[in-house]
């Protein structure tokens, strides 16, 4: 009778299984909600008196999800404050640069690598250098790390890579848009879509007091309105002025994070991005056939390698420069090897631009695999700080023992 | 006293690091949605020896236990807390105090001395629950053995003081 509300009931059906289970098995969302998103898209498996296909790409369910990815960066750029950032500590913005620089240049040679063109690589260097700041922080609070002294630098390393991700999806989006030229034409664009975005903030740090006086509602509901009209506006207006849409919403959180109203539109928007978001993560996992994973299983695999030796390595380097030494360097190493909600939007960028369709199910599946690898990982941190101890003093009396030999 | 560090922890809360004289290291994160996490370190540990994961209406609970507002140790029956020029103090009444069998009319404390008697906690005999005249009226006897809660200024505690300790002592 009404096919468009089933399709919707089935989605949030099927988003409501993967949160609620993902709670209860003390598991991140994204994967599940990408699994179940696979499973019962338009691309499941169907044969002989089962047919797993519920849900359709209909075109409600493609607003929800482009709410959600809008939502999603409209509160990273609410939540991302330079000021933040600063006084997280210098030490901790060196580690943060190191940790990021590693791992960013790691991502650009594995994606070069895989597919020799340039926006490729850029996009496998997105999905495989942030860690997903929600995972992360979960792990830490459920193994009761919280209050070990090098909780404060993996957090602010997550800030840090909030501060990056901005940029580099304004560059990426810049980019894309200006494809089909050369390397250096898209990049150039990526840059002025930066200039762009800082001119924007320097304006709206000029407006703040002017925004400030007309946001002053008491009521959550005319401030919601106002704040989610002005979401929409602003993709309306970055489409006509040829900016993508993910970065007017990064733009217009930046510039409401410079107004006195920033903890309140948090909290009104914090239901809103939970909600729209399963959907497009969801979605996501809609638009991929589970039968691209045979192909890219091999790239997926020496990304995950590549992926958890280059973490490793820079973790170590970002948490030495930071002073620390012994466990807590493998602590921190160990904790941030997940990925999901930034890898997701990488791929969905490229996959909106038109690049090559094997990006998408490669970021599915190694978001998937790595949200099974990375806890087991963070939970024996201790274990392998054991083993590395015990193989370096092996391999140090080794070498005296040959010196005096 | 503890030396006590603050750190913040993004997108979780805060945290405090608490140095005690013994060595130990007692830590307390403050989440952002409310709950407080308390870890215990021995010295120069780095695992905790316990945790415990309290709600917001625990920790407010737990924390006025600590503070003392529920129970006094026997040792620091004399507990004082100074607010501004509001003085509270905690006072046992000693067996032969000069205001011990007299009524707060009689010696006229408010009047005389400027001080309030916010509240009487009789001395529990055996068997028998402590009980406490909040806000007592001008008939009200003092006797020896009760825990008197005074609130004035601080010259006129001092006096207060001399007339509920033994007398000469």
């Amino acid at each position: 009778m009404n096919d468009l509300l089933y399709n919707i009931v089935f989605v949030f059906l099927m988003a409501t299984v993967a949160v609620v289970s993902a709670r209860k098995l003390h598991f991140s969302s994204i994967p599940l909600l990408i699994l179940l998103g696979v499973l019962f898209g338009p691309h499941a498996p169907y044969g002989a008196g089962f047919d797993f296909r519920l849900v359709k790409s209909t075109e409600s369910v493609e607003l929800f999800s482009r709410l959600g990815m809008l939502l999603l960066l409209f509160y990273l750029g609410l939540e991302f404050s330079a000021g933040r950032v600063i006084k997280s500590g210098v030490t901790i913005l060196k580690g943060g640069t190191i940790y990021v620089t590693l791992n960013f240049l790691r991502g650009v040679g594995l994606g070069w690598l895989f597919f020799h063109s340039w926006p490729e690589a850029l996009v496998v260097a997105g999905i495989t250098t942030v860690s997903s700041s929600a995972i992360v922080t979960k792990l830490l609070v459920e193994l009761k790390r919280t209050a070990n002294p090098e909780t404060e630098l993996i957090l602010g390393i997550m800030v840090f890579e909030d501060a990056f991700m901005a940029v580099y999806l304004s560059v990426l989006s810049g980019y894309f848009l200006a494809q089909g030229t050369s390397f250096v034409v898209g990049l150039m664009a990526g840059f002025i879509t930066v200039a762009f975005i800082f001119a924007v903030l320097g304006l709206g740090r000029f407006m703040s007091p002017y925004l400030d006086r007309w946001l002053n509602f008491r009521s959550g509901e005319p401030l919601i309105m106002v704040v989610f009209t002005l979401l929409v506006i602003m993709a309306v207006m970055a489409e006509k002025a040829g900016v993508t849409e993910a970065v007017s919403a990064l733009l217009l959180g930046l510039v409401l994070a410079e107004t006195s109203h920033v903890k309140r539109i948090i909290q009104l928007v914090t239901p809103l991005r939970d909600l729209f978001g399963a959907v497009f993560f969801f979605s996501f996992g809609m638009g991929i056939d589970c039968r691209q994973f045979a192909p890219v299983a091999l790239l997926v695999l020496a990304a995950l390698g590549a992926t958890i030796a280059g973490n490793f390595i820079a973790g170590i380097a970002g948490a030495w420069v930071c002073g620390y030494r012994g466990r807590p360097l493998v602590n921190v190493a160990c904790t941030l090897f997940a990925r999901g909600e930034f890898a997701v939007i990488a791929a969905g960028l490229a996959g909106a631009s038109g690049s090559a369709g094997i990006l998408q199910p490669l970021a599915a599946l190694y978001i998937l695999l790595l949200s099974i690898i990375s806890p087991v990982l963070a939970k024996k941190s201790r274990s392998i700080y054991l083993g590395l101890d015990k193989a370096w003093r092996l391999l140090s009396r080794h070498k005296t023992e040959s010196f005096a030999g | 006293m503890g030396e006590i560090k603050e750190a913040e922890l993004p997108g979780l809360g805060k945290k405090y690091v608490v140095r005690l004289d013994s060595g130990d290291r007692f830590t307390v994160v403050i989440y952002d949605e409310g709950n407080r996490e308390l870890f215990c370190f021995a010295p120069e540990e780095e695992e905790p020896l316990c945790s415990v994961t309290l709600t917001d209406q625990e920790a407010r609970q737990v924390g006025s236990i600590i503070g003392g507002a529920f129970y006094q140790p026997k040792l620091l029956e004399k507990l004082e807390s100074a607010i501004a020029e509001l003085h509270i103090e905690w006072l046992k009444i000693a067996p032969n105090a000069p205001l011990a069998g007299k009524s707060i009319g009689d010696l006229s404390l408010r009047k005389k001395y400027g001080v309030n008697i916010v509240a009487v906690i009789e001395d529990a005999g055996k068997g028998k629950k402590r009980t406490a005249a909040i806000n007592p009226g001008p008939g009200y006897v003092f006797t020896p053995g009760q825990t008197v809660i005074a609130a004035a200024r601080r010259d006129a505690l001092e006096e207060f003081e001399r007339m509920v300790s033994v007398e000469g002592g």
